[in-house]
This record gives structure tokens, C-alpha cells and sequence, in this order.
């Protein structure tokens, strides 16, 4: 789809259509909506326009705010390997299909590749990055390394953001619930028997720590 | 992806994102999850008009009208108790069929129904529900049959306006009601689908049946001749076969990357079979 490069950054749009057209239009043109929408709508938590051009905007990762400026055309996937160095999550398909990019986004799984940084706004986002407490894995980490659920690892991070997810929403799985839980994430290495191992193994775990804590 | 996308609006209301509609003349294009219009990848798309701060992310029964607004997500549909005590469940079943939960997370039933797929589950479910839709526009709202509506949104005709609601009048106590996909995969799209709906009265006869299917034409269909067939006539497993006869003759599948014409078919005959026969089962009918 896109030949761009990973470690490039997302290019402003150039395009023949005038931006400041539209935005008279809307903006002033259109006196009905004038900036009476603008004003309207301040009160609101977000904004009810972003863009053109660069936006600075607020993102909750792993509990922590992180401020950073990025077009609107930036999905939340990019904002994180291109403009947070939180490289954990991978963009691979682009479209919505693989689940390398899962992050948790307001308790639930999503492809961070088809999220817009600017709609990712006051969602508290949980990536792989912040899981693990200090040097302690996370139960589905230290799943996934038992059962040997990974082969070259590369959906790793999006699979075990996906069992995160799917585990805190169904404590107690059924070997037929994971399939249909985690369906969402492929692994071209084939690895499913042992994550489908590690999902229960995690979700054990997790349910005696809740009960323990 | 979203590459040539410029601004972002987010409206309050249904009016203001039709005056935003407007005024994007055609450069401007309303999301609500995202799923499809990411992957679409529309390079004439510069404006995002996000409708999910529009107020329409409800699912309400009042009366005998269960209605749903446009941005609920897939998954709130598949977790709804309303819609799982609806006609057998039959629509969080086919909530719970699209895609993968990433997507249901974020994919909205109005979105689903815009993006006119043939192939869509909800849209068949809908069908056989006798649903309407709800599509407002600057002059006002107008409900219509998904039938009705299906033609213009797969030419995306809807340009200036936007589906608010999918309004299910709940079906007759009695029936029973049944959904069916077949897929590559638990996330791939439907090769075919089909849901039914079947009252018997006290000595087995057909009192109605609903038959959909979707993925076999170019929107999904009613199979009208295989219901007027079955009114009235004992249900039987001669009936069931004269029925999925019908059927078949009834669809027009094509042939593409995920089956042939041909298997389309056949496998309309079996789903069909399959869900009639979990109707009469449900019913307490046994064959």
C-alpha cells in the first residue's frame, strides 16, 4: 500500500485542493456554521477541529502523558514508532488484517494502524512497552516464553497485546473462546497451538494473582 | 493510509456533521470507526468528519421497535442484552461474525451498512428482520427499507447524507430464528450467509418464513419465491428441499478470489438447510 519506509516520517499532503478553501468554507464562508461551531464545541474535551497542518496533541500511553505534533493524517501506529520511539508494536499489513500493531486503547484491543493519532486523545492506550513491572514479566509474556509461543517474534508484541486484552475481558476461556478471541492476529510462523497454550496458562495465572492481591 | 487527509472534524450533532458534509463537496467523508474507510485508502478523501461524538452510539427498545444507533460498535451489538434477547440473537450473532475483535471494537453498525457490502452479516440479519434505516439528510430524515436503500449506498450515492439509526420492529412472539456463515476463516468475510426466521402453527404447517442471503447477489436478498413456496405447506424435510431448490435458483453468485459461482451455490442450498432445520429445532419441531 504505502511505499514509505518506516523510519521516514509521514510527509504533509501536498495535493492541488486548497485547504484554506475548505476551511473559509466552513469556517466563514458558511456563516451558519461560522465559528459559532468552534465555540460550541470548546467545551467539549476535544476539539471539534484538527488540522490542517500539524496539531499539537496529548496522548495517554501506559499512564504516562506524552505531548507531541503530528499532521492528522498520522495514525496512532506511526505516532508511536515515528514520533515516540515506542517501537514495540509493529506496522506490517497497514490495513487492518495481521494485529502486529494491537495496542489496548480505553480497555480495548485495536489496530493501531487504523486509528488516527487525533482520535487517540484522552484514551488511556496500553502498549507491550509498558507491561512488564521492571524486570518482572508480565503474566502473558511470561506465558508466551514458556510455551515457546513465538518462533521469529515479530507478532509477538500485537499477539500479546491481543491476549492481554482478550484475557481481562474473559478471565475464565474456553479453548473455543481463545480461538474466537484471537482471531484478530496472525502468526506467518504458525505458532498458534503454543499461544493458544500460553493464553490459558496466562489467564490462569492472572485469576490466582487477582484472588492472591 | 490516511495519507492525503488534512482535517479531522469531530461534531456534536447529526446537523452539524451534514453541514460539514456539505461543505466538504465530495473532498470530505464521514467516519465513525475507521475500519473500512482506512483500508479504503480513498485518495479523494482530505476531510474525516468523526460522527462518534454525534450522539448516536445507543441501543434503545421501546415498544415494539428495538433501535440502534449508528455508531454502536460490533461489539457493543454482540454484548447487548436487547440484542441478544432479539429474534434469537440472531444480529449480536452476526455482530460477533465481523471480522476480528479489533475490528468489532471500532467498527460501527451505520459504517458497516455504508460501506454497502453484499457480503455484510448485519445487513442480512437486517433484512430478515424487516429492518429500516434511518438516513438523514440536511432536509430532514427518512426511514427506508435496507432493500430500498442498498443500490445507492453501494454506488455511494449517499454522499450528503448519513445513516442516524437501524430502527428492528421486534418479531411476533413464536418464531424462531437462525444465522448461518460460511467463511474461509473465523475473520474472513462471508462466502455466504443466511439468516431465517420460521413460525409453525400447532400441526407444523408454515405459518411465515423469512429466508436471507448475502454474498450471493449483488446486495444481499430476500428469497421471496422460496418463502411464498413454503406458506401454509407442512414442514417437512420434502419441504426443506423444495425450499433450498429455490433457493439456489434464486441467487446469482459470481465467481471471485474466495469461491466459484458454482460452490456459492451449492453452499446456499446447505446453509439455508442448516438454518431452517436450527429454526424447526428451536421450535420444538422434530424432522
Amino acid at each position: 500500500m504505502s511505499s514509505k519506509k518506516d523510519s521516514e516520517l509521514p510527509v504533509p499532503p501536498k495535493s492541488g485542493f486548497s485547504r484554506r478553501g475548505f476551511i473559509r468554507g466552513v469556517g466563514i464562508g458558511s456563516g451558519a456554521l461560522g465559528t459559532g461551531l468552534l465555540e460550541t464545541e470548546a467545551a467539549a474535551a476535544a476539539p471539534a477541529t484538527l488540522g490542517p497542518g500539524p496539531v499539537p496533541i496529548t496522548l495517554n500511553i501506559n499512564g504516562k502523558p506524552v505531548n507531541l505534533t503530528v499532521e492528522p493524517s498520522v495514525t496512532l501506529i506511526d505516532a508511536m514508532r515515528n514520533y515516540l520511539d515506542l517501537t514495540g508494536a509493529k506496522r506490517v499489513c497497514d490495513r487492518a488484517t495481521c494485529g502486529a500493531c494491537t495496542v489496548i486503547m480505553a480497555g480495548k484491543t485495536v489496530y493501531a494502524c487504523t486509528v488516527l493519532a487525533i482520535d487517540a486523545q484522552g484514551k488511556n492506550i496500553e502498549t507491550i512497552e509498558g507491561l512488564a513491572t521492571g524486570s518482572a514479566l508480565h503474566p502473558v509474556s511470561k506465558a508466551f516464553y514458556d510455551n515457546d509461543a513465538q518462533q521469529c517474534g515479530y507478532c509477538t508484541p500485537g499477539f500479546v497485546m491481543a491476549c492481554k486484552g482478550f484475557i481481562d475481558e474473559h478471565p475464565s476461556p474456553t479453548e473455543e473462546d481463545v480461538k474466537h478471541g484471537l482471531g484478530g492476529n496472525l502468526c506467518r510462523c504458525g505458532t498458534y497451538m503454543g499461544i493458544r497454550k500460553a493464553v490459558l496458562q496466562a489467564a490462569k495465572e492472572m485469576k490466582g494473582a487477582v484472588k492472591n492481591g | 493510509m490516511f495519507d492525503k487527509v488534512e482535517a479531522f472534524y469531530r461534531p456534536a450533532s447529526v446537523r452539524e456533521a451534514l453541514r460539514l458534509l456539505h461543505t466538504g463537496n465530495g473532498k470530505a467523508r464521514v467516519v465513525a470507526g475507521g475500519t473500512d474507510v482506512a483500508v479504503e485508502a480513498d485518495p479523494s478523501i482530505r476531510f474525516l468528519i468523526d460522527i462518534t461524538q454525534a450522539g448516536l452510539d445507543y441501543i434503545r427498545r421501546k415498544g415494539n421497535v428495538c433501535t440502534i444507533g449508528a455508531t454502536t460498535t460490533m461489539a457493543a451489538l454482540e454484548a447487548s442484552p436487547v440484542i441478544r434477547g432479539l429474534a434469537g440473537g440472531i444480529l449480536a450473532q452476526a455482530a460477533a461474525a465481523c471480522g476480528s475483535v479489533q475490528i468489532r471494537n471500532m467498527a460501527t453498525l451505520g459504517g458497516n451498512l455504508s460501506n454497502g457490502s453484499p457480503a455484510a452479516d448485519a445487513a442480512t440479519v437486517l433484512l430478515a428482520l424487516e429492518a429500516e434505516i434511518v438516513v438523514a439528510h440536511q432536509r430532514g430524515r427518512k426511514a427506508s427499507s435496507l432493500a430500498a436503500l442498498y443500490s445507492p449506498l453501494r454506488q455511494g450515492l449517499l454522499h450528503e447524507a448519513l445513516i442516524v439509526e437501524v430502527a428492528i420492529p421486534i418479531p411476533a412472539r413464536g418464531g424462531r430464528w437462525s444465522f448461518h456463515k460460511l467463511g474461509r476463516t473465523e475473520v474472513d468475510i462471508s462466502l455466504v450467509n443466511v439468516a431465517a426466521g420460521l413460525q409453525l402453527d400447532s400441526r407444523n404447517r408454515v405459518k411465515w418464513v423469512r429466508i436471507a442471503l448475502g454474498a450471493v447477489a449483488n446486495s444481499p436478498i430476500r428469497a421471496v419465491n422460496a418463502e411464498t413456496l413454503a406458506a401454509g405447506r407442512t414442514f417437512d424435510e420434502i419441504l426443506i428441499e423444495d425450499i433450498c431448490d429455490e433457493v439456489a435458483r434464486e441467487v446469482t453468485p459470481i465467481t471471485d478470489v474466495r469461491a466459484s459461482a458454482e460452490y456459492r451455490r451449492t453452499m446456499c442450498r446447505v446453509l439455508t438447510k442448516r438454518a431452517l432445520q436450527e429454526c424447526a429445532a428451536r421450535t420444538g419441531c422434530s424432522l
